[in-house]
């Protein structure tokens, strides 16, 4: 049985020849990958806001309730968080949203205050978007009309009910500071509705900082698109080696296990090179983690024995897909399709807050998913046994998936 | 006899490939197959090497049938596929070390099996940068590692150059002077004359086959 380690050996000495070519792949793919993340964490910071939705407010603002109401919410209401209401003229609205820099354009009529005032309500809010960002117009013209109704409808009466009061009390001198306290009241009622809408921290990892959030994201997709820069090992022809293997007495399972513990060392190695830039970042101070302050190196070394696990759940997954694909064009093309979808999927790309239930549900159920999970709970110095158990299920189920084709390869 | 395959069955899905196989072989004998692409023999030379399982039949190697004891097939048989077995990136030392320990490889290389096939020559070339004739005989270097009673070879002269067919040649040639059986799967001309018995291999089962030098007749019994 001594081929058994030997044959590990082997493939061993075949990924340190591959080892310098994938080591300088690597390292240009950390230097942009870090680049990248400094760049978007730099950016992320000093515009917090820039993921808002901007939504073009033209026409008759200039009615003081409405002004006043606009401002509240841009100022203090939660939906700041979400939308960004621009006051712009019809020619610079219409440019904007042409640009694509607003994704709506909220018309107010000339007078409209006033009919809803006087109940007539004959002028209606108009609002234009484009098909994609429709629904969102629910939700802006429910705000408005909260507005309406609520602080300019209702507030009116009380207001002018407690201007009589006053005046006929002849306290006409506290009528003005009077006012304005009734009106922040009314503001405050106004912005402890709750029917507006939750605000999610957008993206998979609900609960960390951007910087964390980017570095974790960072790591994962390194580790999953992984499998592309270390192709160079899995280049074989046919099935005389594993059929010859087979006759010496090295069967489908050693087989896999040689190889697969060849290429996770590889992927290992080009993972501690990106580690090493990223640590770097942090000591000359480019990247700073919020959660990690004042915490020295452990909890980045925390971060990284966490995603140990992960890396060999990903080289298992890149393994298999290898095994299946003919070929290695095949293989590349299938690892790269299999990462981005998985990753789309699980909100490596697009904050899958967005996503249908069910689909969110399936993302968070695939290994990327999963990965997510343990990376965000390891980022934080928590290592939780369900994910870790889930993550150790997908490595064993595509190890044992590699086996049983490498089996069916030698049929 | 030192062999004896009886009635060894193999199917693909519903397509049968081997019917009914037999033969035998003695000590020192040499058997080719013979076939046409597809025919089915490098199917049974994987059977008779362990990499595939046969639907039936049996193959004693004196007295044991290696078939129901495929944990013995590593240590009688030397089987060399059709393509090369070899890591590309690697070169011939580092091929064999995964085979040979270091202690028998050197006493090989000077003295014995791989010595013969003129391995130690080329020992420091990576694979990928060998020619045709240098990785076969790597390849049948790494098949003899365990001194086996039996070698099958599947196709080993095809696109060789002639100094590198006989090399193989010799090598045989005193590979059954000590006793070996060879079971090969050949087409080449020169190969079918050393051969003792030779069969062709059609619909699944073995027809004896006497060479005689005449290739279009050989042609037609494909």
């Amino acid at each position: 049985m001594r081929q058994i380690p030997a044959y590990f050996l082997a493939q061993m000495k075949r990924a340190m020849r591959i080892l310098p070519g994938q080591l300088a792949v690597n390292l240009a793919v950390c230097a942009l990958a870090a680049t990248f993340a400094c760049l978007l964490i730099a950016q992320g910071v000093s515009e917090a806001g820039g993921a808002r939705y901007r939504i073009g407010m033209v026409g008759d603002l200039s009615d003081s309730y409405l002004g006043f109401g606009i401002a509240a919410l841009q100022d203090m209401d939660d939906s700041r968080f979400m939308i960004e209401l621009v006051g712009m003229s019809e020619q610079e609205a219409e440019n904007a949203f042409l640009r694509g820099d607003i994704y709506a354009i909220v018309r107010v009529p000339e007078g409209f205050l006033e009919s809803i005032v006087y109940g007539e309500n004959d002028r209606y809010v108009t609002y234009t978007a484009t098909q994609g960002q429709k629904g969102l117009g629910t939700m802006v013209m429910g705000e408005i009309t909260d507005i309406a109704s609520t602080l300019v409808t209702s507030s009116q009466s009380a207001i002018y009910a407690m201007q009589r009061v006053l005046a006929d009390q002849g306290r006409g001198e506290e009528i003005g500071r009077e006012t304005d306290k009734l009106n922040l009241s009314l503001i405050n009622l106004v912005l402890s509705r709750v029917e507006f809408g939750e605000v999610e921290v957008l993206g998979y990892a609900d609960g960390l900082s951007l910087e964390l959030y980017y570095i974790c994201g960072m790591f994962l997709l390194f580790l999953l698109l992984s499998g592309l820069l270390n192709s160079a090992l899995f280049v074989r022809k046919g099935t005389a080696l594993p059929g010859f293997l087979k006759a010496r007495g090295v069967g489908a399972f050693w087989q896999v296990t040689g190889e697969y513990l060849a290429y996770f060392c590889l992927v290992l190695t080009g993972f501690f090179c990106l580690c090493g830039f990223v640590f770097l970042g942090m000591e000359k101070g480019l990247v700073k983690v919020p959660e990690w302050e004042g915490m020295g190196a452990t909890p980045f070394w925390g971060l990284l024995r966490a995603l140990i696990p992960v890396a060999a759940m990903f080289a298992a997954l890149q393994f298999f897909l290898y095994e299946t694909a003919e070929g290695i064009v095949n293989g590349v093309l299938v690892q790269f399709i299999c990462g981005i979808g998985m990753g789309y999927l699980s909100g490596y790309f697009y904050p899958s807050a967005f996503f249908p239930e069910k689909m969110r549900t399936v993302g968070e159920a695939l290994p990327t998913g999963v990965a997510a999970r343990f990376a965000q709970a390891g980022a934080l110095g928590e290592i939780p046994a369900g994910a870790f158990a889930a993550v150790c299920g997908w490595l064993a189920l595509f190890l044992v998936l590699s086996v049983a084709v490498r089996k069916g390869r030698m049929k | 006899m030192d062999v004896e395959v009886t009635g060894i069955r193999k199917s693909y899905s519903r397509k049968r490939v081997l019917e009914s196989i037999s033969f035998t072989a003695q000590a020192g004998s040499c058997i080719a197959i013979l076939g046409s692409n597809g025919s089915g023999k490098s199917t049974l030379l994987s059977i008779l090497a362990g990499v595939r399982k046969a639907d039936g039949g049996a193959f004693l190697y004196r007295g044991t049938d290696l078939l129901r004891r495929p944990g013995l097939i590593p240590g009688v048989i030397g089987y060399v596929p059709q393509g090369d077995p070899l890591m590309e990136e690697l070169n011939a030392w580092d091929n064999l070390r995964m085979w040979y320990d270091k202690k028998t490889l050197r006493r090989e290389l000077s003295e014995g099996a791989l010595g013969m096939l003129g391995i130690d020559a080329f020992l420091g070339t990576p694979v990928h940068r060998m020619s045709g004739g240098m990785k076969k005989r790597l390849s049948i270097g790494c098949a003899v590692v365990s001194r086996p009673g039996i070698l099958v070879l599947d196709e080993p002269s095809a696109a060789l150059d002639p100094v590198c067919k006989e090399n193989i040649r010799r090598y045989l040639a005193a590979y059954r002077q000590e006793g070996g059986i060879v079971v090969i799967a050949t087409h080449d001309a020169q190969d079918l004359e050393s051969c003792d018995v030779c069969y062709i291999l059609r619909e699944g089962t073995l027809h004896p086959w006497q060479y005689d030098g005449d290739f279009h007749r050989l042609a037609e019994a494909l």
